[in-house]
């Protein structure tokens, strides 16, 4: 029997190193460990169908814009006309879905961002407005952070957001928020 | 310069790639005097001052094709329209 092949994380100690401010923490950044992701296509003509198929195994209205929809562990976020990422905190087989999938564990990384300081850590990477009047809970976008093609979303008002990216910038998005984090109160570990 | 993707709203000029003119059409290769119609279709451009569609990509967000019309004079950007849309319009074999 094929032994099944485990992501192991991106970010090691010597490339993301933990670096926590004294006193109160106004951001706090972590990685979203263990997730199943998967690149999901519609296929022409077939669009309906898959809108269907999610429905009926996960309960969840695909989005047709940047947006984000959840249901347990498991959530759909807008990726592009047509296109979504599917991400699940259980092991879940996104394969049988009617559409070009594609399995995106081992591929990206998801960060947390989160804390009163968030947003304002965040707007010194990100150009996009993340003002809560035009940006909140349920909210993507896929964008650049220091030239790094990121894939974000909020999921509440903490606030807190999850960053998507390609497992190979990981430690260097990493380092980035740290910086920018840097005056403002962070708490960055990964998990070793 | 910022541009309103259709699917992700307004963005920076940063996030864009640019192609170049969008009304071009590819000759048929078997046509008589398709080389001539080849080097037209390469080299030559015009120069508009004024309203230009050309083709822009999404490329650091949803990677979307699109035809933007732009005054070449202001950089305003006018209509915006999906690249695959607009190919579907006109019945080229662009999809």
């Amino acid at each position: 029997m094929a032994e099944p092949l485990v992501a192991r994380s991106a970010l090691r100690p010597h490339v993301a190193p933990h670096a926590s401010a004294a006193g109160a923490h106004g951001v706090t950044l972590r990685e979203v460990e263990n997730l199943t992701l998967a690149s999901v296509a519609a296929l022409r003509g077939r669009e309906a169908e898959l809108v269907q198929a999610v429905r009926a195994a996960y309960g969840l209205d695909l989005p047709t814009g940047p947006a984000r929809v959840a249901s347990g562990k498991v959530a759909f976020v807008g990726a592009g006309p047509g296109k979504w990422l599917a991400v699940s905190s259980a092991p879940t087989e996104f394969s049988t879905l009617p559409a070009a999938v594609a399995d995106q564990s081992d591929g990206r990384t998801v960060l947390r961002v989160s804390g009163p300081k968030a947003r304002e850590t965040l707007a010194t990477l990100i150009q996009l407005d993340l003002h809560p009047r035009t940006f909140g809970p349920g909210d993507a976008a896929m964008t650049h952070a220091a030239s790094i093609a990121v894939h974000l979303w909020q999921v509440d008002d903490a606030p807190t957001y999850e960053i998507a990216t390609f497992r190979t910038f990981a430690a260097t998005l990493w380092r980035w928020i740290v910086e920018a984090g840097q005056a403002r109160g962070l708490d960055a570990r990964a998990e070793d | 310069m910022r541009i309103p993707c259709p699917y992700c709203g307004v963005r920076g000029l940063d996030e864009f790639a640019y192609l170049g003119d969008a009304t071009l059409i590819r000759p048929d290769p078997a046509a008589p005097g398709a080389e001539a119609a080849f080097h037209d279709y390469v080299y030559l451009r015009d120069n508009p001052a004024g309203l230009h569609r050309e083709l822009w990509q999404h490329a650091s967000g949803c990677q979307s094709w699109l035809v933007v019309t732009r005054d070449t004079r202001t950089h305003a950007i006018g209509r915006v329209e999906v690249a695959r849309d607009v190919a579907a319009a006109r019945g080229s074999g662009a999809e």
